[in-house]
C-alpha cells in the first residue's frame, strides 16, 4: 500500500489508432523515455488500473505489451538503468508543482 | 433540525453489503450509512475481474421454462427476504438453477474453500432466486486466480445463519451506532477502509487509562505519504489546459510546467491564473479540488465535484455546534495543543527563553482545558499568543536588519516576516478546507472560530494546533536558510508583499515541511505531515460520532 515502483513499458501496436490511444494513456501514467517505451511510477492500484485500461484498448492477438518491474522508487532503482546518449531527467515523484 | 434516526430504513439489503457486513460489520457501516469507500488495489482487481460478468444483462428463462442456460450480470430482488442482488453468472440445469460468484484471488487454503462471509453472500443470492421461484439449493464461487470452483451447498445451518446476519444487519442500521472496530485483527491488514477507520487507533484512545501508556501496540494501516501531488499556479498570467491525460500550464506562448492529471491531489490557483474549461470540466470529474487565493495569498473559495456523501457526519456536526458544552470541550483542546505546540517551538528553536516563559506557557495552557466559556478561552488564547510572538524575534538567527520582528500584523502585513507568516496561514487554511472536506465535514462551521460569511471556521479551528510547527517553523527557516532576500520583498504603500519568486520559495518551504515524515507522538508510527492532518480529522470525526470522549491534539514532542 502507498509505495510506489517503478516500472517500464514497452508496447507494439499493430494499428496507428490504437497505437495512439495506448500513447495518450501512457502519458498519464508516466514519461516516454523511447519511442514506445515508457518509465512509470505506481502504486499497486496504479498498476492494475493500467493494466484494465490497456487490456480494453488493445487487440489480444495482434498487438503486445511487455511490463518490467524495477522494484521500489528509491536511489537504488536509478542504478538499475544505464543511459546513454540524450534523456530526460527521470521523475521521481518528489513534491509539488509550483509554476 | 433532522434526526438521524430520519435516515430511511432501506427495504432491500445489497447481498454484497451482507458480505462486508459479516467480514466486518464496522466495514458495512462505514461504507454504507457513513458512504465512505476507498480503493485499494484489490478493489480495483475485483472490479477488473468481474468486468465480463458485469458487461451485458442477461436473460433468465421463467423458472416453469428452465432448462439448460446460462445468464451473466443479472438484477434480482426478493422483498420477502429484503435482498436484492447483482448475480455475476447464474446457470440452469435439469430445472435447478445455480449462482455462480465470480471472487478475485486464489481460493482459500481454510475448510470448505471459501470465506463465510462470500458463503453468505452466495446463500442469500440463492434465497432471492428460490423466493423468485426457482429451484435452488446450492451454489458456486469462481477464484479467478485459481481458475477454479468451490461448491456450496445450501443447508440449514447455513441458510439460518444467512438470515440471522441479514437481521443483525437491520439491526445494526436501526441502532444508528457504528459498531466498534476490531481488535487486532488480521481482517484489517486487507481492508480497504483501515486508513479510514483507524481500528487500532480509535480501540487505543477509546480507554482512557491507555493515554498514559508509553509504546501503544498500534499497526499503521496509513501510507505514510499520499503520492498525490498539488499543483500550485501563482505567476501572472497563467492558464491552465488540458492535453490527453495531461494537465499543462502556459504563460503566453511558453509552457511552464506539466502535471499528469492521476497524480494530481489538489490544484491552487492564485490571482488572475486561468483554467480552460475542458481542463475544469475534467477536474471536476476526477473529483480534484481547485483552491482560489487572491494574489496576496487570501483563500477565496474551492471548486468540487460531486460533493461529500457523509451527510451523517454533517448532521452530527451541526448538532454539536449547537451544543455550547460540548463545543466548548472541542474548542479548549485545539487552544491546548496549539498552546502546548507554540512552547514546543520556543523551547527547541529560542535558546534564551526562560523557564519562567515555558511555565507560563504551559499554565496557559491547562487553563485553557478548564476555562468555562468561549469568551475566557479567546482571551487565554490571547495572552498566550502575545507571549509567543515576543520570543518570535529569538528564533530568527540573522543580524540582518531587513527583516526583524516586532509583532504580530496583518491586513496589510508591515514587515517580511508577518508576510509570510499571512501567506503561509492562508495555505494552510486551505490544506485543512481541503481535509475536512474530503473526510465529510462542513469546513465553515467551526466549534470555537465562530460562522461568519466565507469564513471557513472549521479549518481554522483544526489548523490551530499546527500554526506553530507548520507556518511560524515553515517561516523562520526560510529565513535563516537565507532561502529567501530582500529581493523577494515589494514595499507597497502600508504593507509588504511577495515577488512571484519570493511566493514560490514559500511554497516550496511549506511543501517540504508538510511532506516531512514525523512520528506520531500518540501512535508511534512515521507519517508525512499531510497525512497527520488527515487522521486528525478522522479523530474529530470519532469524537463527533461519541467513540471518543476527548479530542487529542497532535502534540509535537
Ligand atoms: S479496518 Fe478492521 S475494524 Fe475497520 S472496518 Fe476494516 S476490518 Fe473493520
Amino acid at each position: 500500500m502507498g509505495k510506489l515502483r517503478v516500472y517500464i513499458v514497452s508496447y507494439d501496436i499493430s494499428d496507428s489508432k490504437r497505437l495512439y490511444r495506448v500513447h495518450k494513456t501512457m502519458k498519464g501514467f508516466g514519461e516516454p523515455v523511447h519511442y514506445s517505451v515508457f518509465r512509470c511510477n505506481l502504486s499497486d492500484k496504479d498498476k492494475i488500473e493500467l493494466i484494465a485500461i490497456l487490456s480494453e484498448i488493445i487487440k489480444h492477438d495482434e498487438d503486445r505489451i511487455m511490463i518490467i518491474d524495477l522494484g521500489f522508487l528509491d536511489g537504488y532503482v536509478d542504478r538499475r538503468i544505464s543511459l546513454i546518449g540524450v534523456h530526460p531527467e527521470e521523475d521521481n515523484n518528489e513534491s509539488a508543482i509550483i509554476v | 433540525m433532522r434526526k438521524i434516526s430520519e435516515f430511511e430504513m432501506p427495504d432491500l439489503i445489497p447481498a454484497r453489503m451482507l458480505n462486508e457486513f459479516t467480514y466486518c460489520p464496522r466495514l458495512c457501516y462505514i461504507e454504507w450509512v457513513e458512504g465512505e469507500f476507498e480503493d485499494n488495489a484489490d478493489t480495483v482487481d475485483g472490479r477488473f475481474q468481474h468486468r465480463r460478468v458485469d458487461q451485458s444483462q442477461g436473460v433468465v428463462p421463467n423458472p416453469e421454462e428452465v432448462a439448460d442456460f446460462t445468464a451473466r450480470s443479472v438484477d434480482i430482488s426478493a422483498h420477502e427476504i429484503g435482498i436484492v442482488c447483482r448475480l455475476d453468472l447464474i446457470e440452469g440445469k435439469d430445472g435447478h438453477v445455480i449462482p455462480v460468484e465470480y471472487k478475485r484471488g486464489y481460493v482459500p487454503k481454510i475448510e470448505g474453500g471459501a470465506y463465510e462471509s462470500d458463503k453468505v453472500q452466495l446463500c442469500a443470492q440463492g434465497l432471492a432466486l428460490k423466493e423468485n421461484g426457482y429451484e435452488c439449493n446450492e451454489g458456486l464461487i469462481y477464484f479467478v486466480k485459481s481458475k477454479q470452483k468451490v461448491q456450496i451447498t445450501f443447508n440449514e445451518l447455513l441458510v439460518n445463519r444467512t438470515k440471522q446476519l441479514i437481521n443483525n444487519l437491520r439491526l445494526m442500521i436501526a441502532s444508528e451506532k457504528i459498531p466498534s472496530p476490531l481488535v487486532e485483527s488480521s481482517r484489517c491488514v486487507r481492508c480497504s477502509l483501515a486508513g479510514i477507520c483507524l481500528p487500532d487507533e480509535i480501540n487505543f484512545l477509546k480507554n482512557p487509562e491507555n493515554r498514559n501508556e508509553e509504546i501503544p501496540q498500534v499497526r499503521k494501516f496509513l501510507p505514510p505519504r499520499d503520492d498525490q501531488i498539488p499543483l500550485y499556479v501563482t505567476g501572472y498570467g497563467q492558464t491552465v489546459r488540458k492535453k490527453g491525460e495531461r494537465l499543462e500550464v502556459w504563460s503566453n506562448r511558453d509552457k511552464t510546467g506539466e502535471v499528469k492529471i492521476r497524480e494530481l491531489s489538489q490544484i491552487s490557483l492564485y490571482g488572475s491564473a486561468d483554467i480552460t474549461s475542458p481542463a475544469f470540466t475534467e477536474i471536476l470529474q476526477r473529483n480534484i479540488p481547485i483552491n482560489y487565493f487572491s494574489y496576496g495569498g487570501w483563500f477565496y473559495g474551492f471548486s468540487q465535484g460531486n460533493s461529500h456523501k457523509n451527510v451523517e457526519l454533517r448532521i452530527k456536526q451541526f448538532a454539536f455546534a449547537e451544543d455550547k458544552k460540548r463545543s466548548l470541550k472541542l474548542a479548549q483542546m485545539f487552544v491546548y495543543g496549539k498552546i502546548l505546540n507554540s512552547r514546543t517551538i520556543l523551547r527547541r528553536n529560542d535558546g534564551e527563553v526562560s523557564d519562567e516563559i515555558l511555565k507560563s506557557l504551559k499554565k496557559l495552557a491547562s487553563d485553557a482545558k478548564s476555562s468555562n466559556s468561549l469568551q475566557t478561552l479567546l482571551g487565554i488564547e490571547g495572552g498566550a499568543a502575545q507571549i509567543y510572538f515576543s520570543r518570535f524575534n529569538n528564533l530568527l538567527k540573522s543580524d540582518d536588519s531587513w527583516y526583524s520582528f516586532e509583532n504580530r500584523n496583518r491586513r496589510p502585513p508591515k514587515d517580511p516576516v508577518n508576510t509570510v507568516l499571512s501567506y503561509l496561514y492562508g495555505v494552510m487554511v486551505k490544506e485543512f478546507f481541503v481535509t475536512l472536506n474530503t473526510t465529510g465535514f462542513d469546513p465553515y462551521l467551526g466549534f470555537y472560530h465562530q460562522p461568519r460569511y466565507g469564513r471557513p471556521a472549521l479549518a481554522l479551528d483544526m489548523m490551530e494546533e499546527f500554526r506553530s510547527i507548520i507556518a511560524d517553523s515553515v517561516t523562520f527557516t526560510l529565513f535563516n536558510n537565507g532561502e529567501l532576500s530582500e529581493r523577494d520583498f515589494i514595499s507597497r504603500g502600508l504593507g509588504v508583499t511577495l515577488t512571484p519568486t519570493g511566493k514560490k520559495a514559500v511554497l516550496r518551504g511549506y511543501e517540504r515541511r508538510i511532506s516531512t515524515e514525523v512520528k506520531h507522538p500518540l501512535f508511534g508510527y512515521k507519517v508525512s505531515y499531510r497525512r497527520i492532518f488527515e487522521v486528525q480529522a478522522r479523530l474529530l470525526s470519532r469524537v463527533l460520532h461519541g467513540e471518543i470522549d476527548v479530542y487529542p491534539p497532535f502534540l509535537t514532542r
